[in-house]
């Protein structure tokens, strides 16, 4: 392409720090999802509350960022749990039942956050100040955190899954749940566990997502659109998948409005999931 | 209920419904009867796709479809809105068509993800599209049905808010009296048989896939209805996120058709009349509104997962163990 | 009339069906037996097009069918009864036999979409007797307006194998039809399975884990284990077979 250097440079960047938002996002999703087989939509204002969480803990208590973002991930992972306790838990069936009520607590929670915090947009402290030079561009170092940060978390998440006793439980218990609970694993428990685990990296991602962008209490809207379409991109409660779909979507979203422009841009995804599904129905990494 | 008094409740509602456009006499209230209306075929349409037990959290994407063609070709290729109408409806069942084979070879959760992805893209395509649709300022001036000469009634202005709204009242009871035709029809047989066991009925030599192309088409036909009606009544379009055609007004109309009773042909209508009514009575303290109706369908699912109109068969229940023990 | 030349069947990392060949002619009871998770119910699958194959071909009254769907396989003569009980469950066994009539139920427009027309119910009277006829022979006649899902364990085999008749089939694929069945009801299953053979001249495949009643119907087995075909021949002379014992027999023996 014509584009000289820097602009790749920067572009692929922005790309790979969305990506890393995107990729908390569709891990929560996905975690929820292969453990639970259900689709938790409200999963955006989980998001969005958490960033609001981190912004009255930073701001308007003054707590360091990274503690309150800390905080702000266990308060989410509690809120996850309640809403599986008493809501999820009780659901009929997995489809719909599920679908209808985590949409019914989208329009209360988004609803609510416009009285409770107001229309404006508000920002997080950045997590960190200034810019360092890569290949002759200038990276704001915060992005170049989050970036980190996700795929720390993606990493422990990664590293619980496969070495921990509880996290072997888990995917044991996504695989097959009759047999796990033949052998004493606790659905109940392990849904618990996937609510709260979910809800706290979109906490962590909501957080980040406030300190590059604005807060609003409808930002958790578009991050549920990318976590969906990153869903069935990369494999159907594949959590591999979820990684490598959400740095691809990340990737187009960075790369194909400069490109092409955005016309393309909106069309872009939902061709891509098309075309891969007419050759894969189980998705990019999901079994048949 | 027995089929006399279902007939009875029929009439005196759709009686009920034109007369409303009488006694409504102000702008501001035909208006609402006109939004109830078309949301009324919206949910219904809706419903088709759950026969099958699919769920679309995309509805209003083939809605968007239907609105913007028909406004652009009585726009821009100087369609009569007569024509448009229909035409509108088939552009919505020919994207069904097509997109048909690589949706519905996904089920449940996948399905809706789907529908989900695509309405959301065809809102950014309506958004982006400047030179189409006008971008983000979107579609203005869209011209309305005009003046027509009938038979009998002489000549009509469609232009009129309460002449539009039994217009837009006719379309609707037409389109839901094809959609009962089909539910009454030896399709619904097939579709209910599919739904039932799927491997079963494609042994027995029905082709399950094809079936469910032609529900999808079916109700994405009504959807782009609804959406054509909408184009002409509100004059001009937008896809903002928090409009018409956002992800949002999916999801309301996934919750009109719940809490109305997915399981009846009724449940649709009912479940949209009532949280219309309820969200338009509502209007004083605006903001609470999404709040209200996120309560109810909460407590819909967990306590009342046949709906509105399940409430008379939980009575009949009721009272059968009453009287046991 | 079926000829399946070096089948296979791969999910993921499991192989579920190796380079299978098997050849069964005109009114055979063929029987496709083997231990749990050696490939038979994958086999049928691939038969009736639930699945299609990775390698291999499936040849029906000498067309090959190896790629077409279930419905049109139906169409040529394949029916299937499932092995768990898969019913048409919201409607009476009645109506599941009827849609299992429905390729031969030639409804035009006008009856589908005028279901109350004359023309109509004249139709589905015949489609009724029909029905009524197929429901005596599985001895449902009694309980035609019962639904589906209320029928017992035993009934629903039956209405099973109704559906899969109704459908007018050449060739009749039985996913073991015995399980769950108390003694008497595994005999009537069995004379029925014979009648359709001596009377209705059908080709009948059989999975089945009661090996008295692969002894007492089958003129043929395969024997399956871990995909392969490790025997084939008369069911009195393979179950003789050392290898056969080994894999199969010797553990259900032990389990007797
Ligand atoms: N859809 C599938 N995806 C992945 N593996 C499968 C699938 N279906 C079957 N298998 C595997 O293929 C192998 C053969 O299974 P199959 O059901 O054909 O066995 P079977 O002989 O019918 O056993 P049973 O007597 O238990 O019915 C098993 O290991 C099974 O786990
Ligand atoms: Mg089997």
């Amino acid at each position: 392409m014509a584009l000289p250097f820097q602009v790749w440079v920067q572009i692929i960047i922005n790309g790979l720090s969305l990506g890393g938002l995107y990729v908390l996002i569709a891990l929560g999703l996905t975690l929820i999802l292969s453990i639970m087989g259900i689709l938790q939509l409200a999963h955006g204002e989980v998001y969005m509350l958490g960033a609001y969480a981190v912004y009255y803990l930073a701001v308007k208590m003054g707590i360091n960022v990274y503690a309150a973002i800390l905080f702000s991930m266990f308060l989410m992972a509690g809120f996850g749990m309640l809403m599986e306790r008493f809501l999820f838990r009780r659901c009929e069936d997995k489809v719909l039942s599920p679908i209808i009520i985590s949409t019914g607590l989208t329009l209360i929670l988004q609803a609510g956050a416009v009285i409770v915090f107001g229309l404006y947009e508000r920002s997080i402290p950045r997590l960190s100040e200034g810019s360092f030079e890569l290949m002759g561009v200038f990276v704001p170092k915060d992005r170049m955190v989050a970036m980190v940060i996700s795929a720390c978390m993606a990493y422990m998440l990664y590293l619980f899954l496969k070495r921990t006793k509880l996290g072997l439980g888990m995917v044991a218990s996504a695989q097959n749940p009759q047999a796990a609970q033949l052998k004493g694993i606790d659905p109940h428990k392990m849904s618990l566990l996937a609510m709260a685990i979910g809800s706290g990296f979109a906490a962590a991602g909501g957080a980040m997502a406030g300190s590059i962008l604005m807060l609003t209490p409808f930002m958790g809207t578009l991050p549920l659109v990318k976590g969906l379409a990153i869903i069935v991109l990369g494999g159907m409660g594949s959590l591999s998948g979820a990684v490598f779909g959400g740095i691809l979507i990340g990737l187009i979203d960075g790369i194909v409005p400069v490109l092409f422009g955005p016309l393309t841009a909106s069309l872009a995804p939902l061709v891509i999931v098309i075309i891969i599904l007419l050759i894969r129905p189980q998705g990019l990494f999901g079994h048949e | 209920m027995n089929k006399k008094t279902n007939t009875m409740i029929i009439l005196l509602f759709t009686l009920v419904s034109f007369l409303a456009g009488r006694w409504a006499g102000n702008d501001y209230l035909l208006s609402v009867l006109i939004l109830i209306a078309i949301n009324v075929l919206m949910a219904c349409s809706l419903r088709t796709i759950f026969i099958l037990e699919q769920i679309s959290l995309g509805h209003v994407g083939f809605a968007l479809i239907g609105a913007y063609s028909s406004a652009l070709m009585v726009m821009k290729l100087n369609i009569s809105f007569w024509l448009a109408l229909p035409l509108s409806g088939s552009i919505c069942a020919l994207t069904a068509l097509l997109l048909g084979y690589p949706f519905l070879r996904l089920k449940g959760i996948y399905f809706a993800i789907l529908t989900f992805m695509l309405a959301e893209s065809l809102r950014l395509i309506a958004y982006n599209w400047r030179s189409l649709t006008g971008g983000q300022f979107g579609l203005t001036d869209i011209p309305g049905p005009g003046t027509i000469g009938l038979p009998f009634l002489g000549t009509i202005d469609f232009d009129t808010m309460e002449n539009y709204y039994y217009l837009t009242l006719m379309v609707v009871i037409l389109s839901i009296l094809v959609l009962f035709f089909i539910e009454k029809s030896h399709l619904n047989v097939k579709w209910r048989a599919i739904k039932d066991a799927e491997s079963l009925a494609q042994s027995v030599g029905m082709n399950a896939i094809l079936h469910r192309i032609m529900n999808f088409v079916i109700a994405s036909f009504f959807a782009g209805i609804g959406g054509a009606l909408f184009a002409h009544y509100q004059k001009g379009l937008s896809v903002e996120v928090t409009s018409r055609f956002g992800i949002m007004a999916s999801i309301y109309l996934l919750v009109y058709v719940v809490i109305g009773g997915k399981e009846k042909f009724s449940g649709p209508i009912v479940g949209t009349i009532v949280l219309m009514m309820i969200s338009e009575f509502a209007r004083s303290f605006e903001e609470y509104r999404p709040i209200i109706i996120g309560f109810i369908a909460i407590i819909v699912v967990l306590f009342l997962p046949e709906g509105v109109t399940g409430i008379p068969e939980r009575l009949t229940r009721l009272k059968q163990q009453l009287k046991k023990g | 009339m079926l000829k399946i030349k070096n089948l296979s069947k791969r999910f993921g990392g499991i192989q579920a069906v190796t380079e299978l060949d098997i050849d069964i002619k005109e009114r055979q009871i063929f029987g496709l037996i083997g231990p749990n998770g050696a490939g038979k119910s994958t086999t049928l699958n691939m038969i009736d097009g639930s699945l299609f194959p990775t390698t291999g071909t499936i040849i029906f009254k000498e067309e090959n069918i190896t790629h077409q769907r279930p419905c049109s396989r139906a169409g040529k003569g394949i029916a299937r009864v499932f092995q768990k009980d898969v019913l048409f469950s919201s409607f009476s066994a009645r109506e599941n036999i009827k849609l299992g009539l429905h390729l031969h139920s030639n409804l035009g427009l006008k009856e589908i979409f005028f279901p109350w027309s004359a023309i109509s119910k004249k139709k589905d009277r015949i489609l009724d007797e029909k029905a009524m006829e197929i429901l005596k022979f599985v001895r449902l006649g009694e309980k035609a307006d019962e639904m589906a899902i209320n029928l017992p364990h035993g009934n629903q085999r039956a209405l099973g194998l109704g559906i899969a008749m109704a459908t007018g089939c050449d060739m009749l694929l039985l996913d073991e039809p015995l399980t769950g069945m108390n003694a008497q009801e595994t005999d009537q299953m069995m004379e029925m399975i014979t009648t359709l053979r001596d009377e209705k001249n059908l080709t009948i495949v059989i999975v089945e884990h009661n090996i008295k009643a692969v002894l007492g119907l089958c003129d043929q087995v395969v024997v399956l284990d871990f995909g392969k075909k490790i025997a084939q021949g008369d069911p009195d002379m393979v179950v003789e077979m050392p290898n056969v014992i080994e894999a199969w027999l010797g553990a259900e023996q032990d389990a007797v």
